[in-house]
């Protein structure tokens, strides 16, 4: 029965191997599309979030468009965005400029934090016109660690000094950053009802408690209780403004915002001024994070008139 | 032209531009960022968000992390890593450059929803660091299967060669 010849064997060998080699082909055919499919569903998936990001930002998730609060300051929109990037170079050419009122060091301060970070509080009034003044500076400072959301647009009272002095309020903003952490207080709004001017935030707690503390002399140079009253994390605080609001009477908010990019500006030099200030005492508690910004021309100059105020 | 070659073209190039940008981005950091060559003003402004707190992360600046992450990368891409045999290399590229995406996907969001600015120099390094791994993948994807398949292929070349 071994009717097989040589030929006839490996024949059919060379058959077997050729199917095994077109089995083998075929399998790496298939893997190899497996893979190209995976490699092509991740390159999708890459691109389709990023898309989704720009989609979003574009449609403007996320930028606070459907809280009231928000929609309420969209007049002050191009005043918001000026003042919360104000160039570097801009501030750098200002140093201390004509800032006045440097916040004081608190002997044996207690830190004052919130969610872990040194707190910034700021206690003021929409009628009050050293209020308006000072949360320019505030709000040029603070942009440089963290992000504001939900900034408007106020002004203070028509029967006041400096009347009529265009501002942001910090009613209803909020504010995050890796560094810091805010509060603002505007206790009542610049409209009157029955002769006096309508309640707003309600200053409660810790923060009044801070505020009780140290909007005093020796600690401020003005009256107890006086507004505006900033603490800088308990450990610097004060009282009025830094400068005289009367750079600011007769400009609209943009003609302001729009100033603070011109370091020759009156404007640019008182407030962009302050901010440098209020930035150097920011600094120490941030032991001096972000790098970029504490160790900038700007603030390092600015750091001279804290010290000589202290 | 050779699939390492091939490798070594497309994804080279893509790496050092990424290490350069990186470079200067970190430079710019540690100096006073005023010379970067960017607008900073509107939409535009490098300097915004190189300056912003989120140039930063756990008090590392962002800046030097992509230049440590790019030369990494370029290690990777470099001609002796394509043609070495091990799969570890292969795995280690394509975990470096998804673990990239990811972090760019993070300072993307950084930059539309938290700092309202765009980096362009940042973009370039974001862009080389997606496209990068989009080509390390498809190669991946078009190598050849892996070396268990391939004796099945070659082994009735091999044992035929003496009875012919």
């Amino acid at each position: 029965m071994s009717s097989r010849t040589p030929t006839s064997n490996s024949r059919k060998a060379a058959d077997r191997q050729r199917r095994a080699g077109e089995l083998a082909a075929e399998r790496a055919h298939a893997e190899r599309r497996r893979r190209l499919r995976i490699a092509v569903a991740s390159i999708a998936a890459v691109a389709l979030v990023l898309t989704g990001l720009v989609v979003a930002s574009v449609a403007g998730f996320g930028d606070g468009a459907d809280d009231p609060a928000a929609a309420s300051t969209s007049s002050a929109d191009a005043a918001v965005k000026a003042a919360t990037s104000v160039p570097p170079s801009a501030l750098d050419a200002v140093g201390a400029g004509t800032s006045e009122t440097p916040p004081t060091r608190v002997p044996d301060a207690r830190a004052i934090t919130q969610d872990g970070k040194p707190q910034v509080l700021y206690v003021g009034a929409e009628y009050c016109p050293f209020c308006a003044a000072q949360r320019w500076p505030v709000v040029v400072a603070l942009s440089r660690f963290g992000t504001w959301k939900g900034l408007g647009g106020s002004e203070s009272a028509s029967d006041d000094v400096y009347p009529r002095t265009r501002t942001l309020t910090f009613h209803g903003a909020s504010y995050t950053s890796d560094y810091l952490s805010f509060t603002g207080v505007e206790t009542s709004t610049n409209q009157k009802v029955n002769g006096a001017y309508e309640k707003l935030d309600e200053l409660k707690g810790e923060d009044a408690r801070t505020f009780v503390t140290y909007a005093r002399p020796p600690f401020i140079s003005g009256p107890a209780g006086s507004i505006p009253f900033l603490s800088l994390g308990g450990e610097f605080v004060l009282g009025g403004s830094q400068y005289v609001p009367d750079v600011l009477v007769g400009k609209s908010r943009t003609d302001i915002a729009s100033a603070l990019d011109d370091p020759q500006s009156d404007t640019a030099q008182a407030v962009n001024g302050s901010a440098n200030v209020l930035t150097a005492a920011l600094c120490e508690l941030t032991d001096g994070q972000p790098h970029n910004v504490c160790m900038s021309t700007g603030v390092m100059t600015a750091a001279k008139k804290l010290d000589a105020g202290s | 032209m050779t699939p390492t070659r091939r490798a070594v073209l497309l994804t080279l190039p893509l790496a050092l531009l990424g290490l350069g940008v990186s470079i200067y981005l970190a430079y710019e950091h540690y100096s006073t960022s005023a010379t970067l060559a960017c607008p900073d003003t509107g939409a535009i402004n490098c300097v915004k968000v190189t300056s912003s707190s989120y140039s930063e992360l756990a008090g590392v600046p962002v800046a030097l992390l992509g230049l440590v992450y790019y030369v990494g990368i370029v290690a990777l891409c470099l001609p002796v890593a394509w043609r070495t045999a091990s799969p570890l290399v292969s795995r280690l590229r394509i975990a470096a450059l998804a673990a990239g995406v990811g972090f760019v996907f993070y300072l993307v969001w950084a930059e539309l929803f938290r700092i309202d600015a765009i980096c362009l120099w940042c973009t370039v390094v974001h862009v080389s660091t997606v496209v990068l791994f989009a080509v390390v993948l498809l190669l991946a994807a078009l190598a050849p299967p892996a070396a268990g398949a391939q004796p099945m292929a070659t082994a009735p070349a091999r044992r035929g060669s003496p009875a012919a």
